[in-house]
């Protein structure tokens, strides 16, 4: 394979890594954030700096995972104590924020980013490897959670907080822990980004990701991680696939989100669910 | 053995006195009906024994233990049960889910427990009982956003049920059902309160609630005005006037 | 005289920041929507100042087209994006609206071009007058008296007429729309007419204090908004304007006294997110 196929399937991973785990916030748990970029963000720069300091790979990403996630348990405070609109909000906030802060910190490079990251010693291949096998855990971490009694009860929260109270569920601590594991996840993808790239930077880390996510999480359709997984398999291959695609990358983002809340709310995994109900009863 | 002791609660909302000095107990095997005309605080007193609200004074005990500052969440471990005026079923979910997620109380009430455990069979053939119990039997498999209200109402008393509840207070559970269905919810509930059930009915519906209950409360202005057996209440010339002469404003509306 | 000048400074941008703020107070009071792409709106109103002053010669006919193209805009986006979506949760509606920010930013950008578009003659940013020791220029003076007049005429509608009393009343509690005899869906395009129109005039308004109109233009701006409607306690007007003015205030001193930790565009959600920890309800909301 190609230098290039490495690098695309390296994306990939890290975009499965990153719309899987905001699944986990929004669509399991009904937390909808608009700042996992910025986790993600932290998680890339946590890793960088203990790699430029010296320290082995696997230190580095789970410092990464756990700066990650130790930001989104802050986060997940807000949204303990705040209104579901309030929240939205505040994640945007802290979208901004990151990078507001991060492109002001000398020690972090400023403007100007971490470059001259040492390299996982992998290779391009063993990189890609790696990325992918932890985007499989990713998944396979959904999977289980989804079917256990945590994700049953994700979903009574999602459903209405209210009425999971009324049935002895602690509703603040399941939200402060959709948030903490999902926002470790994506400190992590940064870590795996940080290695990915070698050179990062504030402006890989914007609002905009964070609404790219959010368009894989909708248009896979919020709670279904195949769902999830497939939108971001799309939405990271189509513009790879046609050139004219990426100049109108967000023309083209903006529209389909328009056109799937508009027409099909649940997203791929709602039409799959109304076409195979529809042939069962053909 | 008093289940449920409400000791001189007070609450106010900006400079409105909601609730004066309420005090009531009820008794383990109970089955005690409130009443009040809207606006009486009967809503607001449910809310401070769910743990949504805090009063300004007072405690709110359960089986004996001082609850007045614990979440709803804790209360429900305790053995309170609440349903819901309006229907809070979680819409995502077979009417057999619901009741199965309310039926391992003890597995999600830990979060980590509930991350290593994911058999269900037990707590849905628990669910299945207490919907059979309910006259939801049938039903298990259907999505509640397809149900009508009556079944709604139904559900929300087996996900109380399923919590082995040693109290259950019912908001409202005959509002917006026909005659004949209210009939055989309240046929429901006193089949659960013969089975030993503790059980506190706010209701509109006289009617019903004067042939299950066998004690009747009587909140008005946020003040507890009479307390007793559900004849003699209801010929109680104060709650008459304050119930019944309001509950015409009521019917008119 | 230099903390008078940021003082001043900072009211200005909170005054741009209300004409921009009220439109999505009034959305989310009615609808419970998050009107994101509010913002939109406003760049639109942005670009048509700019087209119509640069094809006629007068800022003002561009303006006031501005503010009627989007106005229309805006009852249009009611209609045919968020209306179907009531029956669905709020988030769908966000969703769909933040789907339509990136989708018109990125049409702005393809048709006019990412350097934007600039006046070909607007004489007005740099005629700088003395008043009292205090240095303004001509649009800042603008950008005061315009405000200043739509947010009085605002307050008087809402406070001394009869269907303005009904409409805040809806906007504050839609129940009651009812009750009022007033026709909830006609208060629905009267928001959306309204807050579009006070968007565009901030947007063009802007566009001539920069000289400069760009296809992101309405990005941050946009964000700060909602972090004011969501600081002034959501759906409450009063709160909202309050809001808007103390974060021009915290911008523009912030800016010079932590501006060499965070940018300017930071600050205002630090703000938010410091208040919101303080108080979860907003700076003037009540207890729920």
């Amino acid at each position: 394979m190609t230098l290039y196929a490495y690098s695309l399937l390296s994306i990939l991973g890290i975009n499965i890594m990153l719309a899987t785990s905001l699944n986990l916030i929004s669509g399991f748990c009904g937390q909808f954030s608009l700042g996992h970029g910025a986790f993600y963000g932290a998680g890339a720069y946590a890793a960088a700096l203990c790699a430029v300091a010296g320290y082995p790979v696997p230190v580095a990403l789970l410092v990464g995972a756990l700066v990650g996630g130790a930001l989104g348990f802050v986060v997940g405070f807000a949204s303990v104590r705040l209104r579901e609109d309030f929240l939205v909000v505040t994640t945007i906030g802290v979208s901004f924020l990151f990078v507001g802060f991060v492109r002001k910190q000398k020690w972090l490079g400023a403007e100007m980013g971490i470059s001259k990251i040492p390299a996982s010693g992998l290779g391009p291949e063993g990189n890609a490897i790696m990325i992918l096998l932890f985007a499989a855990a990713t998944i396979a971490l959904c999977l289980y959670l989804n079917r256990s009694w945590l994700g049953f009860a994700f979903r009574a929260v999602g459903d209405d907080e209210q009425a999971a109270r009324t049935i002895a569920i602690p509703v603040s601590t399941y939200k402060l822990l959709a948030f903490t594991i999902g926002t470790a996840v994506a400190g992590l993808a940064g870590g795996l980004y940080t290695y990915f790239t070698q050179f990062i930077v504030p402006d890989s880390f914007t609002f905009i990701l964070s609404v790219t996510l959010m368009a894989m999480v909708v248009i896979g359709g919020l709670g279904s991680t195949w769902g999830v997984v497939i939108a971001a398999i799309i939405l990271t291959l189509l513009p790879e696939a046609f050139r004219f695609i990426n100049d109108y990358r967000l023309l083209i983002y903006g529209g389909v989100l328009m056109l799937v809340m508009r027409f099909a709310p649940g997203g791929l995994a709602g039409i799959a669910t109304s076409v195979t109900r529809r042939l069962r009863k053909a | 053995m008093t289940t449920l002791h409400v000791e001189s609660v007070s609450i106010r909302f900006g400079g409105v006195q909601a609730l004066t000095d309420v005090n009531f107990s009820v008794q383990k095997g109970e089955f005690v009906g409130l009443i009040g005309p809207n606006g009486a605080g009967k809503t607001t007193l449910l809310k401070i024994i769910a743990g949504i609200l805090t009063p300004d004074t007072g405690r709110v005990m359960l089986e004996g233990e001082d609850v007045t500052r614990l979440p709803t969440a804790k209360r429900v471990r305790k053995g309170l049960a609440i349903t819901h005026q309006i229907v809070r079923p979680f819409r995502s979910m077979t009417t057999l889910d619901n009741t199965a997620l309310a039926a391992g109380y003890k597995i999600t009430s830990n979060p980590l427990t509930a991350a290593f455990h994911w058999r269900r069979s037990q707590q849905s053939a628990r669910a299945a009982e207490m919907l059979a119990k309910v006259g939801l039997a049938g039903l298990e498999d259907r999505d509640v956003s397809a149900l009508p209200l009556g079944n709604l109402k139904r559900l929300e008393v087996a996900r109380a049920l399923a919590l082995d509840p040693s109290i259950i207070i019912l908001d409202e559970p005959l509002a917006g059902l026909n005659h004949r269905e209210a009939e055989r919810q309240a046929d429901t509930l006193a089949a659960l309160n013969a089975e030993g059930l503790t059980i506190v009915l706010i209701e509109h519906n006289l009617r019903e609630l004067v042939r299950v209950s066998k004690r009747l409360l009587v909140l008005d202005g946020g003040k507890m005005i009479a307390d007793g057996e559900p004849e003699h209440v209801m010929s109680d010339p104060a709650v008459r006037e304050a119930y019944v002469g309001k509950a015409d404003d009521h019917a008119a509306a | 005289m230099y903390y008078v000048d940021l003082f001043l400074n900072g009211l200005i941008f909170g005054s741009m920041y209300a004409l921009m703020a009220i439109g999505l107070t009034l959305v989310y009071g009615l609808l419970r929507i998050l009107h994101i792409s509010h913002a939109a709106v406003y760049a639109l109103g942005a670009f048509i100042t700019v087209i119509v002053a640069n094809a006629t010669g007068s800022i003002a006919l561009g303006m006031l087209v501005a503010v009627v193209v989007s106005a229309i805009f805006g009852m249009g986006v009611y209609r045919v994006l968020y209306q179907p979506m009531l029956r669905y949760p709020p988030y769908v509606a966000m969703i769909a609206s933040i789907g339509l920010l990136i989708f018109m930013e990125d049409a702005f950008r393809i048709i006019f071009g990412e350097q934007g578009l600039t006046f070909t003659r607007n004489p007005y940013p740099t005629q700088i007058h003395n008043l009292f020791g205090i240095t303004i220029n001509t649009v800042q003076i603008a950008m005061i008296v315009l405000s200043t007049i739509c947010l009085v005429a605002l307050a008087l509608f809402t406070t001394r007429t009869r269907m303005g009393i009904a409409w805040r009343a809806t906007v504050s509690n839609p129940t009651i729309a009812t009750s009022f005899g007033v026709d909830a869906i006609k208060v629905r395009y009267l928001n959306f007419m309204i807050g579009s129109a006070l968007a565009a005039l901030a947007g063009g308004l802007i566009a001539l204090l920069n000289n400069f109109v760009e296809p992101t233009m309405g990005f941050v701006v946009s964000y700060k908004a909602l972090a004011i409607i969501v600081l002034g306690g959501l759906g409450s007007m009063r709160g909202t304007l309050i809001a808007a003015l103390a974060l021009g205030l915290v911008e523009s001193f912030g800016t010079i006294w932590v501006g060499s930790y965070l940018d300017r565009d930071a600050l205002a959600f630090l703000f938010l997110i410091i208040v919101l920890m303080v108080r979860p309800q907003g700076l003037t909301g009540a207890h729920a």
